[in-house]
């Protein structure tokens, strides 16, 4: 299949529902590196998106906060003191007193038509108060395993996703690596970010380039940092906008420099969200081929 | 300097704001999206219930996975409406429900005047223009293959169309919707 063939695939593609021969040459054409078919299908996929945000709702958002809460609640209690667990244990103890002190009271009042009756009553009710408690704390110890069972199903989806994400990355990395006109540059750190690093593979055959950074403190509050070429002819020519991790790491796939172009060098600089068409902010790292 | 309003921020800051840990981004974010992803996981699953739950988990998990958020791989919408409709299919496939029935589709959002983000609300709008200009035909299949968990031999097998026929409307509908939204300068789910 030919470019144009296979671009007429990217509607279908972005709906996820390709099949067959054609997802395998699709995604064949994709791993190659096509800057078109990629722009293409990111733009079909920000329709898709709009029209789904055009869809009538009927859940208030208020609804889904208060299930969200739940879950943040959840978190929260994780990291209560324990004065604080105990202070909760002390107000269902002590509703729990009240609750017995009522049967005693009851009782009191039957023995007054019966000696008999009010000893048969007391029992039953301190009775049935033990094992309303008994079942009241196995009801609590249920829905707390239930919560952090959850909680360990969403942590180990999230690791899940992480991983793919990781394994993507690395096969491009490996791909770009193998290619026989593969080449790298390595970022040095400069003054705001000394202990920065970072490097770039590139392969112009396989139109593939991964920049793996590290040690970048986060940016703070809309501010993204930006990856540059900076051309013999063109100067500085965005290249990709990321955020680190928690440890400062990235891994970004950008585009190709513009053909043609020689490059003298790759730079990260600090900008506002969203990024700048040049660079104005403080430069974080800096390399030459 | 005073921090700046969570409600005022465009939605990439909210997202780097919300993997720095606050609350109050989160709150906003739902406030803008919320309601689009229990509707979209709605029309999947079919039960009012399932749908919050899953926009709940959606969010959940951009609470979790703030950082991981690329812009240059799209747009925040973009973003959401992904993960929302993985999951929802996920879950419908879990449950193993029969799926909502094709009649019935297309209610479209009624935009207020006021909302978060005058722009967002334009592109709704003209995504509800664009939806109505397209033929019934074109939009019944685009919907089925968005909202549904079927495959396009399986959407063939559904609408009783042949598998060329699903394709090119598909295709077309989704070209049409996107020159459509090209005039506004941004696709949206900004």
């Amino acid at each position: 299949m030919n470019h144009d063939q296979l671009k007429e695939l990217l509607p279908l593609e972005a709906l996820g529902i390709l099949e067959g021969e054609e997802a395998r040459a699709l995604a064949a054409h994709r791993a190659d590196g096509c800057d078109e078919c990629e722009a293409e299908l990111r733009g079909f996929r920000e329709t898709l998106a709009a029209m789904a945000l055009s869809a009538a709702g009927e859940a208030p958002a208020d609804l889904i906060w208060e299930r969200l809460e739940r879950r943040l609640d959840t978190i929260a209690a994780d990291s209560t003191t324990p004065s604080e667990r105990a202070g909760g244990r002390g107000v269902a103890v002590a509703a729990r007193r009240g609750e017995l002190r009522r049967w005693r009271v009851s009782a009191a009042i039957a023995a007054g038509v019966a000696l008999l009756m009010t000893v048969v009553a007391d029992r039953s009710a301190r009775q049935l108060v033990a094992t309303r408690t008994a079942a009241d704390a196995q009801i609590a110890a249920l829905a707390n395993r239930t919560r952090e069972r959850d909680v360990q199903l969403i942590e180990r989806d999230q690791e899940l996703t992480s991983l793919r994400e990781q394994l993507a990355t690395a096969s491009q990395m490996t791909r770009a690596v193998l290619a026989p006109d593969f080449h790298m540059i390595k970022l040095q750190p400069m003054p705001p970010a000394p202990d920065a690093a970072g490097l770039v593979a590139m392969s112009a055959s396989r139109g593939r380039c991964v920049v793996e950074v590290a040690g970048l403190p986060i940016p703070p509050p809309a501010k993204t940092y930006e990856l540059w070429w900076i051309g013999s002819k063109s100067g500085p020519v965005r290249a990709a906008l990321f955020n680190p991790g928690p440890h400062g790491g990235a891994t970004v796939t950008p585009g190709m420099p513009p053909a043609g172009e020689t490059i003298l060098a790759s730079a990260v600089t600090l900008e506002p969200a969203g990024g700048m068409d040049k660079p104005t902010g403080a430069m974080y790292l800096k390399g030459s081929p | 300097m005073p921090k700046t309003p969570a409600s005022t921020l465009p939605d990439q800051a909210l997202v780097h704001a919300i993997a720095g840990g606050d609350q109050e981004a989160l709150r906003t974010l739902n406030q803008r999206y919320g309601q689009a992803l229990a509707a979209v996981a709605g029309r999947i699953l079919d039960d009012k219930a399932d749908a919050e739950e899953v926009a709940a988990d959606v969010l959940w998990q951009v609470w979790r996975q703030a950082v991981v958020f690329d812009p240059a791989r799209g747009s925040v919408g973009a973003w959401l409406m992904t993960l929302v409709r993985s999951r929802a299919i996920d879950r419908l496939r879990a449950r193993n429900v029969r799926l909502r029935p094709l009649t019935g589709s297309s209610s479209v959002a009624e935009v207020p005047d006021a909302t978060f983000d005058l722009q967002a609300a334009q592109t709704r709008n003209l995504v509800a223009a664009a939806l109505k200009n397209l033929g019934e035909n074109e939009r019944a299949v685009l919907e089925l293959a968005y909202y549904s968990d079927l495959s396009q031999s399986a959407i063939a097998a559904k609408t009783g169309l042949p598998l060329g026929t699903v394709k090119s409307r598909i295709r077309s509908a989704l070209i049409k919707l996107k020159e459509a939204l090209r005039g506004s300068g941004d696709q949206g789910a900004s």
